[in-house]
């Protein structure tokens, strides 16, 4: 852009040369500028797609000692997860189904029936769980012995660590 | 790719006409100050410059915060703590809030002490007062966000001042506090003045102020007016 403005008449003689002053001070100039803008946008744009780049909270609960856990029935533990959504901490109180099968493995049932998500729970006498709510039959291992449930019921992974068993609850969606 | 990128400017110049924009607004005349003088005629536009910065963070620090007693201040920690260069752009805002009330102080002194608010500019320094205005007012309001305890009575304080005002005191004090108490609505309060109001009220000073620097063209160092015998500015 010319800007109409008077140049200095030692100007032209340092023009020759390649470098005016004012060539000089527009570029000292733009670099000063540039460095700020890059810096703030570097840091502004870090900050405004850092969520695209975050590890998803595990969410392991801790839901009692493996060894108190016996072989045999199947028990119903209640336990409170607490859950991180950004700053705001929420508690949400829960159950699953843990059996226990020996030798180190354990399974953790979801609570909820596969069928329409009524609470199942154990027969004692016919070692199996039976939903009340259409007459769903499910054998110790969550597979379905009889009717409307259209999958085994689901499972929450489970891993031992230091003796304490371990679940993460997650929805049909792999949510935590 | 010169010749590609000569015909798209003049294109855009015979629509728009965005030279004659640019020679106007940066191809003007100013005034020919030197050393430290010229140095005093740059407060203004670092005023502006920190004005932005102050809305590009502030409007990522308004993307995690949350004006709630319940979670303002853990929004702000978690700003802090969890969000990537969080603490860069809260600290930028933090400092750069007083920064902005330091250097208009500054930029009205220098305006003062020459002189420049005399005719024909009066406008200028008249619209310049409420932008003083404002920016303190950005800071007052801005304070009460993070919910701590300096936020909390410093804001107490603030609003126990207006409420000794003769006669519409206590009116006042509850208008700005948002009932009798500080509480929930003092905060949500605060945040849409810091957010939505004071922003948009400064935008449009600025932009009359600018326009007002623009068609007067700014003002001489006094000294100069002296020595040609146009009066003697400083009295
Ligand atoms: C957000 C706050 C403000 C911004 C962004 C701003 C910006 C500017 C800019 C860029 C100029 C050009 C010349 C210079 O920088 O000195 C200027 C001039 C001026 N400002 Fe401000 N200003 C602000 C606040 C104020 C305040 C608080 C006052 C006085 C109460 C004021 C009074 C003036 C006057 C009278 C001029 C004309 C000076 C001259 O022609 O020499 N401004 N302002
Ligand atoms: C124009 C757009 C602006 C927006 C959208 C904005 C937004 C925000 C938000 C969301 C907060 C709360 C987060 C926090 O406390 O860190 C905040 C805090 C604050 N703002 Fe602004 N702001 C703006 C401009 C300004 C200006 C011009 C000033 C000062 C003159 C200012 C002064 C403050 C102060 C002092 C705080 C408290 C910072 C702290 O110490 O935590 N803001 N602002
Ligand atoms: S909900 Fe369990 S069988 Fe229908």
């Amino acid at each position: 852009m010319t800007t109409g403005l008077g140049r200095c008449p030692c100007e032209s003689e340092a023009e020759e040369q390649g470098v005016t002053r004012r060539g000089f001070l527009a570029g000292a100039a733009a670099l000063l500028a540039g460095t700020i803008a890059s810096v703030l946008g570097a840091a502004g744009l870090s900050y405004f797609v850092s969520p695209a780049f975050e590890k998803e909270d595990e969410n392991w609960i801790d839901v009692g000692r493996a060894s108190e856990l016996r072989t045999g029935a199947p028990v119903k533990v209640d336990y409170v997860a607490r859950k991180r959504d950004a700053w705001v901490v929420t508690e949400k109180r829960s159950s699953v189904w843990l059996s226990n099968l020996g030798g180190g493995r354990f399974i953790a049932f979801d609570p909820r029936c596969t069928h329409l998500g009524c609470p199942y729970r154990w027969d004692q006498g016919k070692q199996e769980f039976l939903c009340p709510c259409h007459a769903g039959v499910f054998d110790r291992e969550g597979k379905v012995l009889s009717g409307p449930p259209p999958r085994p019921l689901d499972r929450f992974p489970v891993k031992v660590v230091s003796g304490r068993l371990l679940i993460r609850p997650v929805d049909e969606k792999g949510a935590a | 790719m010169k010749r590609r990128c000569r015909a798209v400017g003049e294109w855009l110049r015979r629509r728009t006409g965005c030279d004659r924009v640019w020679e106007t607004l940066f191809a003007r005349h100013i005034p020919e100050a030197e050393g430290p003088t010229a140095w005093l005629y740059t407060l203004g536009s670092a005023t502006l410059f920190i004005f932005v910065v102050q809305a590009v963070t502030g409007a990522l620090l308004a993307m995690n915060y949350v004006p709630s007693p319940d979670h303002a201040y853990d929004s702000v920690r978690f700003i802090n703590e969890k969000v990537l260069c969080g603490s860069f752009i809260h600290g930028l805002h933090h400092f750069g809030a007083s920064f902005m009330v330091v250097l208009v102080v500054l930029h009205m002194l220098r305006v003062y002490f020459m002189g420049a608010y005399k005719y024909p500019r009066e406008g200028t320094w008249m619209v310049g007062v409420v932008l003083l205005l404002v920016v303190i007012g950005f800071g007052f309001t801005g304070y009460l966000l993070p919910w701590d305890q300096k936020a909390y009575w410093a804001t107490m304080v603030g609003t126990n001042i207006a409420g000794q005002t003769p006669f519409v005191g206590p009116l006042v004090s509850k208008i700005l506090k948002g009932g009798g108490e500080m509480g929930a609505s003092t905060l949500t309060r605060f945040y849409a003045l810091h957010v939505l109001v004071l922003p948009a009220v400064v935008l449009l000073l600025i932009g009359i102020h600018l326009f007002l620097v623009v068609w007067h063209g700014i003002s001489e160092p006094p000294e100069r007016a002296r020595r040609r015998g146009e009066g003697n500015p400083l009295g």
